[in-house]
């Protein structure tokens, strides 16, 4: 088992695929915090993003013989991620995003945003900037902040977002303009 | 409360910025957009702007090596059951290798081939019907259903003979008449 750990993805998959099904953990080892950063940054919630990741494995792993090798391994099994995450979202019709705040409490997120750039009296502001920007991201249009998630949270490049989305690299630069344009905005216009 | 203030970028160049931020420029583009950046300093304080609160966005907090160690194993265990639970029928329906379509194509063709030749000899057996164990009243109603079967058969070709004739008479008046006149002759 040890020199499995060596092997690409692809080739672990391969290897499942030939009935060698215990290749699957090492790549459960591999993708397991990445694939819950995805779902909690779309759910905001610790269990849900843990079942939602966690059912990801489990649907990867019963479709594994449909891994064709034609995409990488991740952006295969990040379009299952993002797709549960999606249902997920549509399924509750909105994101929870500020369940992990608390309500007039500081988070330590927020201590992290009101660092050294802000003055100790704009703290508060850089509190309002942190909660307005979460909005804005919870509000944004599904594709946006898939692409956006994927980008700025999960540094997967352009090509790769547009292989999970199933769309064009132009579409997903635009998507991703949009969302940091809008991001900026929810920051600048609170008074 | 005071606004945060942002730098704006030049309205032509905000897209652009954005991509270089997230490295995704094309060398010709990294260059012009650098190029851009040593001369106006309200770009550079969009990037710096970018750099510094993209990353704080929505961030998970870092979860301990315990809550990894109990996820995996949690996961694995979930797996657990789904590896005895395949049927044995599914490998029948997994993506079998490119090598094996024209393998599976030229070993159907000659399966086909074989039972042609060999069973060209054996065909009439399959034509002749045995007779002998049916009842007898069963063979009658059989005659009959076939003499019916004639008979819708007669019908069909009277019907076809008339429409024959109609048509003819359509595009041949006159010499449907003559024929007329000879048959009242």
């Amino acid at each position: 088992m040890a020199d499995r750990q060596e092997l690409r993805d692809e080739e672990l998959a391969s290897l499942c695929q030939q009935g060698e099904r215990q290749c699957f953990e090492i790549l459960v080892r591999r993708y397991m915090e990445k694939a819950f950063h995805i779902a909690f940054n779309f759910t905001r919630d610790a269990e849900t993003a843990k079942d939602l990741s966690q059912e990801a494995f489990l649907r990867a792993f019963a479709n594994i013989k449909q891994f064709d090798g034609r995409s990488t391994f991740y952006t295969w099994f990040y379009r299952i991620v993002v797709n549960l995450c999606l249902d997920h979202a549509r399924r509750r019709n909105r994101v929870a995003w500020e369940s992990l705040d608390g309500a007039g409490e500081e988070s330590s997120e927020q201590k992290q945003w009101a660092d050294s750039r802000f003055l100790p009296e704009e703290e508060a502001i850089a509190g309002e900037a942190k909660r307005r920007a979460d909005q804005t991201l919870e509000s944004m249009p599904n594709k946006q902040r898939t692409a956006f998630l994927l980008r700025n949270h999960q540094g997967l490049s352009i090509a790769d977002i547009a292989k999970v989305m199933k769309t064009t690299e132009g579409t997903v630069r635009v998507y991703l303009h949009r969302a940091v344009a809008a991001l900026r905005q929810s920051l600048m216009e609170f008074v | 409360m005071e606004r945060v203030v942002l730098q704006n970028a030049c309205k032509n160049f905000e897209e652009d910025l954005v991509l270089y931020y997230y490295g995704e420029c094309d060398a010709t583009e990294q260059r012009r957009v650098g190029e851009h950046l040593t001369l106006c300093g309200s770009c550079r304080g969009f990037v710096d702007d970018l750099r510094h609160w993209l990353p704080q966005i929505a961030q998970a907090e870092p979860m301990t090596p315990a809550f990894w160690d109990d996820y995996y194993r949690e996961t694995v265990s979930k797996l657990e059951p789904r590896k005895e639970r395949e049927p044995w029928w599914h490998s029948w329906f997994a993506p079998k290798p490119m090598w094996m379509v024209p393998a599976f194509g030229t070993v159907g063709v000659m399966l086909l081939v074989v039972g042609m030749l060999f069973g060209k000899g054996n065909l009439t057996s399959f034509m002749q019907r045995p007779t002998a164990n049916i009842p007898q009243e069963v063979l009658a109603d059989e005659d009959q259903l076939q003499f019916f079967e004639s008979m819708d058969l007669l019908e069909s070709l009277s019907r076809l003979e008339k429409q024959d004739d109609s048509n003819h008479e359509k595009t041949n008046p006159q010499s449907s008449r003559a024929l007329g006149r000879q048959e009242t002759v």
